[in-house]
């Protein structure tokens, strides 16, 4: 599809304002009522998705140029979904997040950039990492870690790491001891080692369309001609990419994240705790784990109408509401250790605020990333938790530079690493 | 850039850089289609109101003062809007400042012991109700639904909504009031404005409530309202609101003190009496003809979709084949879903034991389909957050209402046939074109107490169409254009199709002074409207709001 097509969501757009909120059923406070972030931090309606709309038509319809502001309101979006979420409480026709992406491809492809996007993407054609790192240093992670390596051996399961839990030295030990959890319990799993090359999630994300294709082309290759049928991964980003990006390429893997293998094998007794752990925390739901992480459903068809004037769709088109995203899982793996507490915040599931780091906003935008990071974690000291829990490097790393930035002493971990600490 | 760089600087001090824009794809994002919501005087085909001069972002009370004293200077007009519902907030003329009152977003008080709630512009019915209810109150919501201003509703704008029953309309609930006149003074209504509190519109202190509102509100164009008191009502359920399920189907399970009925009536007449029976009783807390807006052939496949997070639009013709769907329409055609709050157990069983009484002096029943769990869930929350108000653009984007304004259960119901079925059996007609959605004729919704403690029902046949087709929207016009014609034929006037052509023309901007000074000449109180003229001089001398103020300027 292209911005075009989407004219029609453009006129069709009610102008409602419910993208700028959390589903307005679900508010239970005005502190943690707000669910874009985007307008949250910029103020003007252009920064919601009602206002992409406008910005939108007024561009295709040769009304406005490219400009900074217009760049900075295209881009300084993370593409967290929760507008697609709220707009979808009325309505069954319209696809924000799909024209918040192609607006991005549109003033990718007319060279309309930022340089901070522009020098992550070099290095991204160039060393195959979102992380400004050469891609010498990707499997340094696993350096020492007794699992099999893919290019020597065969593995029912291919544990990917991801670009961040590859690079980012405070990050590494979770994934480490998510291959371990799962070799020890029984699941045949190797790594690519220094193999791996970026998933394109978050190049797709930030825009840049070819570059995720390249991405998807490399990564899948290599997979196929290794034989690999399931991946798992720890990184939300990734499992997003995977599950969602992929299979309309032709790419079908079973992939899972490792919340969900980690629930399944606590619930089949292969992983079992002997430790207490007498900890208060709370869980933020990753964007493309959550909202973003709904199962792919293939389809192909053509809006028609019905009675008039409804618009519909022939065949029946699978609707993305965020309803079937990944949220129980991890909350009962951490209900599942013993002595730890689960709290909720107020905005959570498919209204969870998003952690600011998505859509280039973190390499773009690091006052408004980390804004969006400071709300979340004020959110989650209201719930009187002593830990913040999440099942995302990008979330983990974003959130925890926020803390350190305000000093707080609010802890973060993975899903994964309450499960070690608790066998 | 219509401002010169001097004035926009001039501004820019004012608000600062990041407040302030005039880029022309920003300045887009603040124009409306008039194609779409409660326009009340189309829809027109991918006509917009004006482009402004730039937009700001005020962050209070005083910088509020800077700009409006800043346009007098330089005779500016500017255009105030909190949440941007409609038309009404949007500039009528170019190079209009627009002031985007998104920054003023605090609940600055919340009294629970006087029942008031202090609140700036940005203050949504949805965070305003969530937080009285942590204490025991509630807010009235109005009728555009949870994610609008409140203190729009309650200054510039009508505000009823469904509590109205209870709660009254938000021009009722209006108490102290900080207003910035149109010439930048800064004026408090009412006990604000005497320095004792926000409790009272009327004073002491300057018993402006009148003049700075009436009763249909001037719609942003005489200054701006930067606080306003609103009154708050007694609430007997949970602090927080629990909402369950999965999006958009999401449901509430309440205390047994608060229910939800759809009542259904025998015949039309059977459906006033129950009105009046109601208003009679006191009994009731939120009373409503609300799902009827989906069209009396659709609204029971629509509930169905709405309340199944597993069906789309699509399943819409599979379900109206649908045996229980068809006795759920027949069941719920002359129909309104009521709430009942129950203070105490007793009070309750008491209204619950009334409204037995009144269906069994009218004939009238509690609709059974609509008390299966799931559908009972979600209407009970529907009806009490009005989070998905915004339904009615659910089959093609477009909406706008036709047929009835205000009156009392007679209004739609008189006549024989009854005014409410020939101006179905007129609609229906129409649907058969193709242009609106053929949902059956009566897609009639409205309050059912339009104003406190009852003595008002509304009829807004809701009319649903495709703002991105052409022969769509010019086709729903040609019908409204028909409606109006069809109602001053019977003699019961033109409806809501024109309400907003005496401020609004079809190119967007102000309506033609002729055709204004018609309208308000062929009105019941010309005088009025002169009455207003020596009002805006006097208040606003530069005259920099807009048509939305209501004024005859002819020779007295």
């Amino acid at each position: 599809m292209a911005l075009e097509d989407y004219k029609a969501d453009m006129e069709r757009c009610s102008q409602c304002s419910y993208c700028k909120w959390i589903p307005l059923d679900h508010v239970k406070s005005w502190r943690f009522a707000k669910g874009c972030p985007s307008i949250g931090y910029s103020n003007f309606l252009s920064y919601s998705a009602r206002g992409r709309y406008a910005v939108a038509l007024s561009l295709i319809n040769g009304q406005s140029t490219y400009t900074e502001k217009v760049k900075d309101i295209v881009y300084k979006c993370t593409t967290c979904g929760l507008c697609d979420v709220s707009d979808k409480i009325c309505r069954y026709n319209l696809e924000p997040l799909e024209m918040i992406h192609e607006l991005k491809f549109k003033l990718v492809e007319d060279g309309q950039l930022l340089p901070q996007n522009t020098a992550v993407i070099e290095n991204l054609r160039s060393q195959d990492n979102m992380m400004m790192e050469t891609k010498d240093g990707r499997g340094d992670w696993a350096e020492g870690l007794d699992v099999k390596r893919i290019a020597d051996e065969k593995a029912e399961v291919l544990f990917f790491a991801g670009c961040r839990f590859s690079y980012d030295k405070e990050l590494r030990e979770t994934a480490r001891t998510a291959v371990t959890l799962l070799k020890d319990a029984g699941v045949d799993i190797g790594v690519m080692g220094k193999d791996e090359t970026c998933c394109g999630g978050r190049a797709y994300d930030m825009g840049y369309k070819a570059e995720f294709l390249k991405c998807a082309e490399n990564t899948a290759g290599v997979w196929k001609a290794a034989g690999i049928k399931t991946i798992v991964t720890s990184c939300a980003d990734c499992y997003h990419a995977f599950s969602r990006l992929y299979p309309p390429l032709g790419e079908n893997f079973e992939v899972l994240h490792t919340v969900q293998y980690l629930d399944r094998l606590i619930k089949e007794g292969k992983i079992k705790f002997t430790r207490t752990l007498p900890l208060r925390v709370t869980y933020h739901d990753p964007c493309h784990l959550g909202r973003r992480g709904e199962p792919y459903v293939p389809w192909e068809g053509k809006e028609k109408k019905v009675k008039g004037q409804i618009v519909v769709y022939e065949p029946r088109k699978p609707r993305y509401n965020g309803a079937w995203g990944v949220y129980d899982p991890p909350r009962d793996v951490l209900r599942s250790i013993p002595g730890l507490e689960l709290v909720e915040m107020e905005r959570i599931r498919e209204y969870a605020w998003c952690c600011g780091a998505g859509g280039g906003a973190r390499e773009a935008f690091p006052k408004f990333s980390n804004w969006t990071a400071n709300e979340r974690i004020e959110e989650a000291e209201s719930t009187g938790a002593e830990v913040l829990v999440s099942a995302c490097g990008w979330c983990e790393r974003n959130l925890a530079d926020a803390i350190k930035n305000a000093g707080n002493g609010m802890k973060i971990y993975d899903v994964v690493d309450l499960v070690k600490q608790a066998i | 850039m219509t401002l010169s760089k001097e004035v926009y600087r001039l501004f820019e001090d004012i608000v600062g850089t990041d407040n302030i824009t005039d880029d022309p794809a920003v300045l887009d994002s603040y124009r409306y289609p008039l194609s779409h919501t409660a326009i009340h005087m189309g829809p027109y085909y991918r006509v917009y109101t004006p482009r402004g001069a730039a937009v700001l972002l005020p962050g209070s009370t005083e910088e509020v003062q800077a700009i409006v004293r800043l346009c007098n200077k330089h005779r500016i007009r500017f255009k105030p809007s909190s949440t941007f519902w409609s038309a009404w907030g949007y500039p009528l003329e170019d190079d209009t400042i627009q002031l985007d009152m998104r920054r003023m977003d605090k609940i600055l008080e919340i009294d629970d012991k006087n029942n008031y709630a202090v609140v700036e512009p940005h203050v949504i019915g949805a965070t305003l109700q969530a937080e009285a209810m942590k204490v025991g109150l509630n807010t009235h919501m109005h009728g555009p639904g949870s994610s609008c201003s409140c203190l729009a509703s309650a200054t510039a704008l009508g505000g009823l909504g469904p509590d109205t029953l209870y709660m009254g309309h938000h021009n009722e609930n209006m108490l102290g009031t900080e207003w910035v006149m149109p010439d930048g003074e800064i004026l408090r209504v009412g006990t604000a404005g005497s320095g004792l509190g926000w409790f009272c519109a009327d004073g002491p202190g300057p018993s402006l409530k009148g003049l700075v509102r009436g009763m249909t509100g001037t719609n942003g164009s005489m200054g701006v309202f930067t606080k306003v008191a609103l009154k708050l009502y007694p609430w007997p359920g949970p602090a927080t609101l629990p909402a369950v399920g999965s999006p958009p189907a999401y449901k509430t399970e309440l205390p047994d003190n608060i229910r939800v009925y759809t009542l259904g009536f025998p015949s039309w007449k059977a459906w006033a009496d129950s009105c009046y029976l109601v208003w009679d009783s006191g009994i009731g807390y939120i009373a409503h003809r609300q799902f009827s807006m989906f069209g009396r052939d659709l609204k029971g496949a629509m509930v169905r979709i709405l309340s199944d997070p597993s069906k789309t639009l699509s399943d819409i013709e599979e379900l109206l084949e649908d045996l229980e769907v068809q006795k759920l329409n027949k069941d719920m055609e002359r129909d309104y879903q009521i709430v009942l709050a129950g203070m105490t157990p007793r009070d309750i069983e008491w209204q619950d034991r009334v409204l037995d009484k009144i269906l069994e002096e009218t004939g009238g029943w509690k609709v059974a389909g609509m008390m299966e769990p799931d559908l009972y869930n979600w209407s009970l929350l529907y009806m009490i957050r009005l989070g998905h108000k915004n339904l009615n653009l659910v089959y093609g984007g477009g909406y706008d209402g036709c047929f009835g304004l205000g009156g009392t259960p007679d209004y739609g119901t008189s006549d024989e046939p009854p005014r409410v079925e020939q101006a179905t059996a007129f609609k229906v007609e129409w649907e058969k074109k193709g242009n609106i959605v053929a949902s059956g004729g009566d897609a009639m919704m409205g309050g059912i107490g339009g104003m406190g403690g009852g003595g008002m029902t509304i009829w807004e046949n809701f009319t649903h169409f495709d703002p991105h087709n052409k022969e769509s929207t010019e086709g729903t016009l040609e019908f409204f254009n028909a409606v109006s014609k069809f109602g001053v034929e019977k003699g019961w006037g033109p409806g809501m199709e024109k309400m907003n052509e005496y401020a609004r023309w079809s190119d967007g901007k102000t309506t033609p002074k002729d055709v204004r000074d018609k309208i308000f000449l062929g009105s019941a109180q010309p005088e009025a409207f002169r009455y207003q003229r020596k009002i805006r001089e006097v208040f606003n001398p530069n005259d920099l709001g807009d048509a939305y103020y209501r004024t005859l300027d002819d020779p007295e």
